[in-house]
């Protein structure tokens, strides 16, 4: 019993301890470090900032290049794909280009209507104004924990912690890290991202959450509230963060909701300063 | 030209290359577009097997830097890959240490604990420690996973090894 004993203690210390030919440091020693690494890093002394900041901006441009390979396989493939689409697509398009000429006229209709709406309601026209930054995604490593990627963009171009990220016209996120040239955006389908909306014709209010699979779901309804299918949910902007009114998706079943950007195939996305300059006034 | 040793040395620094190359690049084994759970971890089941076989192919100095890189790309506090990554490497070590002679089968039930252990640690700091919020399901799926995929890459990785260490013992 105690030499079995002896036997284990022997073999955890000298696999702690030991270091091999080819080895210059002992596990433990590199179990301390990374310890201690860590426990700076979330203790978040002043020091350590800035040392994350050019390392987080390092890596990211050397995964850039490493990832390119992986890329470029994906994209040839799908241009030959694209290249037998194309006709049919063609004759498709050329059908829809005749619906949407009979829909612009009507477009311009509403145009004029609604800048005359806004006269009449005397609104804030910065308020519409874009301030947008546009951005490239470098990175969007898919982490069975962490959803979230890496935009070409940090502080030099005045983005700040919480912004909120669009793709064409829909939210797709927030900017949770910021590097000097790059910054990372928590993705609305991860675990911690939390973000108020509101939908239906009665402006129902709720909070859409991560839920760390594709599709975030709805929490905080009232109560004994069912949620309809194919419902369009909005930024309710309770949070002061999001604008109200950015589309984000559209009910499913059990409440969850479909998004309308599909954050696996971003490649640009815009980040929203308006907040940023509205807080400096 | 490439001579025959610079190609040896290149295949001996594989399972090194890969390491780095899975932590930096963007490629993933999260394949949550097919079946939405299926996520497994190939950097641990390198390290394991590499530093349970041929631990002078990859030393503990490399897999702590791997795990800081791949915290990095991932948004994770640094440290806490390196420091899952390593207790996988003591557990290949203490294995290493025990046994003779291993199968499949032994190796497949020992990176269970390590993967158990690795996880666990992983697990414990991020909740109790960062802001970070993750799903005891979603590691537990990636643990099951993981060990799933064990006996296809120990098969690859053994037989890359016959490739690397033939004629060597000559």
């Amino acid at each position: 019993m105690s030499s079995s004993r002896d036997d284990f203690s022997i073999a955890f210390r000298s696999a702690l301890l030991q270091r091999g030919a080819a080895q210059k440091f002992s596990l433990v020693f590199l179990i301390i470090i990374a310890s201690i690494i860590f426990f700076l890093d979330i203790y978040g002394f002043g020091f350590m900032k800035p040392i994350r900041s050019i390392i987080n901006d390092g890596i990211y441009r050397v995964s850039l290049v490493a990832s390119s390979p992986s890329r470029f396989i994906p994209q040839a493939t799908g241009s030959v794909t694209n290249l037998f689409n194309i006709k049919s697509e063609n004759e498709e398009l050329k059908k829809e280009l005749e619906v949407y000429r009979q829909k612009e006229l009507s477009v311009e209709y509403l145009t004029n209507q609604n800048k005359n709406l806004r006269k009449i309601l005397e609104s804030d026209e910065n308020l519409f104004k874009e301030h947008y930054v546009l951005s490239k995604v470098l990175i969007d490593k898919s982490s069975p924990y962490l959803k979230s990627i890496i935009i070409n963009k940090g502080s030099k171009a005045g983005i700040l912690k919480g912004m909120p990220v669009i793709d064409k016209e829909y939210l797709v996120g927030r900017i949770v890290e910021i590097n000097y040239l790059s910054s990372r955006v928590l993705l609305l389908n991860d675990l911690n991202s939390r973000i108020p909306v509101t939908f239906g014709e009665d402006g129902v209010q709720a909070i859409l959450k991560g839920s760390g699979g594709s599709r975030p779901v709805l929490e905080y309804l009232p109560e004994g509230y069912v949620v309809e299918e194919g419902l369009d949910v909005f930024t309710s902007g309770k949070d002061g963060i999001f604008f109200a009114g950015s589309p984000i998706g559209t009910t499913v079943e059990k409440g969850e909701v479909k998004l309308f950007s599909e954050s696996s195939q971003l490649s640009f996305v815009k980040v929203d300063l308006s907040k940023q300059k509205k807080e400096a006034f | 030209m490439l001579n025959l040793k610079t190609i040896r040395k290149i295949i001996n620094l594989g399972p090194l290359i890969f390491l780095y190359y899975l932590s930096l690049s963007e490629i993933d084994s999260h394949f949550e577009n097919y079946f939405e759970i299926l996520s497994f971890n190939i950097q641990l089941i390198i390290i394991y097997f590499w530093v349970s076989k041929r631990p002078e192919a990859l030393g503990g100095g490399h897999v702590f830097f791997a795990g800081l890189i791949n915290d990095v790309v991932i948004g994770f506090p640094l440290g806490i890959s390196s420091l899952s990554y390593l207790v996988v490497s003591l557990v290949a070590t203490y294995v290493k240490n025990m046994t003779v002679n291993t199968r499949i089968t032994t190796d497949w039930f020992t990176f269970f604990i390590a993967i158990f252990f690795s996880n666990l640690i992983l697990f414990i700091l991020l909740s109790r420690f960062s802001e970070i919020t993750v799903s005891v399901t979603e590691i537990s799926y990636n643990t099951f996973f993981t060990l799933i995929f064990f006996p296809f890459f120990w098969f690859l990785f053994t037989y890359y090894n016959s490739i690397v260490t033939t004629g060597r013992n000559v």
